[in-house]
């Protein structure tokens, strides 16, 4: 099983940023798949702060996926999601935090953020719910969804487009051969024809 | 050195990247040189254009004061053009943003739509080379780029004022206006119509036809892409989505979904991602295949290429069309890009290049807007407030929201169909209050008229809500599916009459004689607000014949209401007499009566005193007060805000029919005159077409036989 380590800089070489439980001190019973780990992830200012964790947090939680962290069915409507997060958030932020466990708890304040950032926003969380549908869970920001993803539609357009011209490139040259009878194709003939005499 | 020369100017300083320490700053990469252009005022002012690092794009300060624009103050014509690099062209782009924003935000018109198609217009006119190439922009309200770079940047301030610019392309004003336009969806029909004719007449520019998505819904666009299609003449549709097909593009409640299925396919389109899937197969075939079989290779990549279309681009590919994109449309590289290849292209055939931009893109007042500032008045450039006067009186189009919803209140029958105007015709209102009982089918007119004769049939009582110049467009839908067989449609038409700075694309001269000579049509015209509600109350009342109202452009003239805004149904066929007078009966037709009551106390002042009439039903007309006027004054003169054969004619026939014009009766009839009515305020546009109090006392003065006097007056 592959690791992607990611040290952020600056925190204790230990704390790895792991898709899946390979580095972590418990061993992880349940089968999780292989993500397409992406070496463009790239981490927020936020995801800094996860450099505190200290694998306080359990195994299991980290297979938490961001509906099951907020506790709302999967069909849940912005309207409990919201609900959810306020509720989680109020719990869970390092203020209000029990003295002893402020880490665990800003680190879980931190992945509730998250889930409801992405949660909240229809594209992202169409995305979010596409890799779940296909088995790939990636918990807690492995998966890019804070990237531009304007950039990465943008560049899928690109290439369309460039395809579809060199096509019609391809087509356009053959366009007007005898067997088209189209009148735009007779009408280029004609004209190429005068212009040939000319 | 990144600097064009166009922006040193001696009281100008630059320098160089030092605001923003950047680790990644990379010499070798000019992108990231960040200029600061600046002219230096005596007062300090500052006019920036900063360029963000990032992507090379172009971060705009909106002021109130006239933007510095080095660049576009070099560009005339478009032929000014040809020899800008792609860094020229964005900074063109920024510059063109700054000046519209400034220009509109001082005469008002249409802000965001023009936005959205900046980097198309620099692109188009970087390729493309008009008048000899000729670009159909639909609709036009998008064409203020396109003007200020084909020369009438000098003439922006008098934009849709009288004598000044029009707010649409009209070939009259220049010939890099291709054709006029100014309802939607004409675009792809006159550019394959010129395609046609370049083609019989053996020459070899290119036609360019820029449309909508909204107006994609129309069927017009249709018509023309199937005849494309199978005419394959050379011809380039550009489809800019926007994702706005209704106007304005918000509901009271925020932005609005767009209307139809057409938009969500369109939508699928850019979403595609069986597309990367689909090539990225076609990639490990080809390397599985091995570097020594290059020739196969190549061959597959090429098949792979040829099989991939987006899917849902099947619809214009079955129309004949061939389909680029998506393109995003507010990169100026990839548009000049596209355009030069297929430009370069012996023989593409119609070609469909689908752009997605952003309404109102570039200016974040209008980015955050609900309805994107679609069309708007004075406003501050920084803020985007508008200075809306404030009136004491409501627009015609709000009194007609009100008396209907009060009306659909107690008659659950009462549903509402518009053509994507929810905001001009003011049914967003009737929306918000009956959410299932308003139909927007799009900008259909023809289909919304068929639709409402569909719902009568079944025993509703549809209220079709249509700009008396836009029903033009459903005409045969009235006379063959609702007058024929006498379905009980209403026809709410508003716009009625002269309508000021649009112009005469959206005047409604006609709709008294279209619609008064149809045989089963009630027709009636409203002189204030109140009488526009207790209009709506009589036509909701007809229920065995199609009935009509018009009313204008406007706010009201504060005349007292109906109680709760519920009107009460007047008898039908029944005018009223509102001023007694001897001599001289001015009878008036619809709103215009307020000016007939405005010639008769000018009159006064000379001591005559006139009758003044409110007809209120053109069909069927009040004989009995006609015969009366007839018979208790020397002279009848008829007013309308209507083109000839309407009203006065109607009054005419009757007279001539009854044997009172036998008799020693003088009758007048004023109508607009038979020209088109330039754009202009409304006072002026009255004046012109002769129709203003005053006009209408010289009439009656020199009809008295005191013309010296008339003279004064005219």
């Amino acid at each position: 099983m592959q690791t992607y380590g990611l040290t952020i800089p600056g925190a204790d070489s230990r704390l790895y940023i792991t898709p899946i439980s390979a580095a972590r001190p418990a061993p992880d019973p349940k089968p999780s798949s292989l993500p397409v780990f992406s070496s463009r992830t790239r981490f927020g200012s936020i995801k800094a702060k996860a450099a505190t964790m200290n694998g306080a947090v359990t195994a299991e939680e980290k297979e938490l996926s961001f509906y099951e962290l907020l506790g709302i069915p999967e069909s849940g409507s912005i309207k409990e999601i919201k609900q959810a997060y306020k509720q989680l958030a109020r719990k869970y932020h390092p203020d209000v935090s029990p003295p002893g466990r402020v880490e665990e708890y800003t680190e879980k304040f931190i992945r509730v953020q998250e889930a409801y950032e992405t949660l909240s926003d229809s594209r992202r969380r169409a995305l979010y719910d596409q890799d779940m549908a296909r088995g790939l869970h990636l918990a807690f920001s492995a998966r890019r969804y804070q990237y531009d993803e304007g950039m990465e539609v943008k560049g899928d357009w690109k290439n369309r487009w460039q395809s579809q011209l060199s096509e019609l490139k391809r087509r356009s040259s053959y366009k007007d051969d005898r067997q088209n009878m189209s009148w735009g194709a007779r009408m280029r003939r004609q004209r190429e024809g005068l212009a040939d005499e000319v | 050195m990144a600097v064009s020369g166009t922006l040193i100017r001696p009281n100008q300083y630059f320098s160089s990247c030092v605001n923003t320490p950047s680790p990644r700053f990379n010499p070798s990469c000019r992108k990231q040189f960040c200029l600061k252009a600046s002219a230096g005022n005596t007062d300090g002012e500052e006019r920036k254009l900063t360029r963000k690092e990032k992507d090379g794009g172009w971060k705009i300060e909106y002021t109130a004061e006239k933007p510095a624009t080095p660049l576009l103050d070099t560009i005339n014509y478009p032929a000014h053009m040809k020899n800008l690099s792609t860094q020229d062209l964005k900074q063109l782009a920024a510059e063109l943003r700054m000046d519209i924003v400034h220009s509109v935000s001082q005469t008002g018109g249409h802000l965001s739509s023009s936005l959205g198609v900046v980097e198309l217009s620099v692109a188009l006119h970087h390729v493309f080379s008009t008048p000899d190439d000729k670009i159909i922009w639909d609709v036009g309200h998008q064409a203020y780029p396109h003007k200020i770079l084909t020369g009438r940047r000098p003439k922006m301030h008098t934009m849709r004022k009288t004598s000044g610019l029009a707010g649409f392309p009209k070939r009259d004003e220049s010939v890099h206006d291709a054709f006029g336009v100014g309802h939607s969806s004409t675009s792809i029909s006159a550019g394959l119509g010129m395609a046609v004719a370049r083609d019989l007449l053996g020459k070899n520019n290119n036609i360019i036809s820029v449309i909508g998505d909204g107006a994609m819904t129309a069927g017009q666009a249709y018509e023309a892409m199937n005849n494309a299609g199978y005419l394959d003449s050379n011809l380039i549709v550009i489809l800019n989505d926007n994702k706005q097909v209704s106007l304005p593009t918000a509901t009271l409640d925020g932005p609005a979904t767009p209307v139809g299925a057409l938009s969500s396919a369109l939508t699928k389109l850019q979403a595609s991602t069986q597309f990367r899937k689909l090539r990225e197969a076609a990639k490990s075939i080809t390397k599985q295949i091995g570097g020594q079989t290059h020739e196969v290779a190549a061959k597959v990549d090429e098949y792979a290429r040829g099989m991939i279309s987006a899917s849902g681009s099947t619809l214009f590919e079955e129309l004949g069309l061939y389909y680029i994109g998506p393109v995003d449309g507010h990169n100026v590289e990839d548009l000049v890009n596209i355009l030069q290849r297929v430009k370069a292209m012996p023989a593409p055939g119609p070609v469909l290049i689908h752009i997605m931009t952003e309404k109102g893109k570039g200016y974040p007042p209008a980015e955050a807007a609900a309805d994107r500032m679609h069309g708007v008045v004075k406003f501050d450039p920084p803020t985007g407030k508008q200075f809306k006067t404030k009136s004491p009186t409501l627009s015609y189009t709000q009194y007609f929201a009100e008396s209907l919803i009060k009306e659909a209140e107690t008659d659950e029958k009462i549903v509402a169909i518009h053509a994507a105007m929810g905001g001009g015709t003011g049914l967003n209102y009737f929306q918000k209050k009956f959410p299932d009982r308003c139909f927007d089918v799009g900008i259909a007119e023809q289909h919304a008229v068929t639709f409402a004769a569909g719902l009568a049939a079944e025993g509703l009582k549809p209220f079709c809500a249509i700009y008396s110049s836009f029903l033009q467009r459903g005409y045969d839908q009235v006379v063959h599916d609702v007058d024929l067989q006498k379905l009980p449609v209403r026809f709410a038409m508003d716009r009625a009459g002269l309508v000021g700075a649009d112009g005469p694309t959206h005047c409604g001269a006609f709709d008294i004689t279209y619609m008064a000579c149809l045989p089963n049509m009630v027709v009636m015209a409203p002189s204030d607000e109140a009488e526009l509600m207790h209009m709506v109350a009589t036509a909701a009342v007809i229920d065995d014949r199609p009935s009509c109202f018009r009313f204008p452009r406007g706010n009201g003239i504060g005349a007292v209401l109906p109680a709760h805004n519920k009107g009460t149904a007047i008898e039908i066929g029944k005018g009223r007499i509102l001023m007694e007078g001897s001599r001289v009966a001015i009878l008036g037709y619809g709103s215009i009566v307020q000016q007939c009551v405005g010639a008769a106390n000018m009159l006064k002042t000379r001591d005559i005193s006139v009758t003044v009439a409110d007809a209120r039903f053109c069909k069927p007309l009040d004989t009995e007060l006609i015969k009366q006027l007839a018979k208790e004054h020397e002279i009848l003169i008829t007013v309308e805000e209507g083109s000839i054969g309407g009203f006065g004619s109607h009054v005419s026939h009757y007279l001539s029919l009854s044997g009172i014009l036998d008799g020693p009766l003088k009758l007048r009839a004023m109508v607009l005159p038979d020209r088109y009515i330039d754009h202009g305020a409304p006072q002026d546009q009255l004046e012109e077409a002769g129709l203003s109090s005053r006009q209408i006392s010289a009439t009656v003065l020199s009809l008295l036989g005191r013309p010296k006097e008339a003279l004064q007056f005219a």
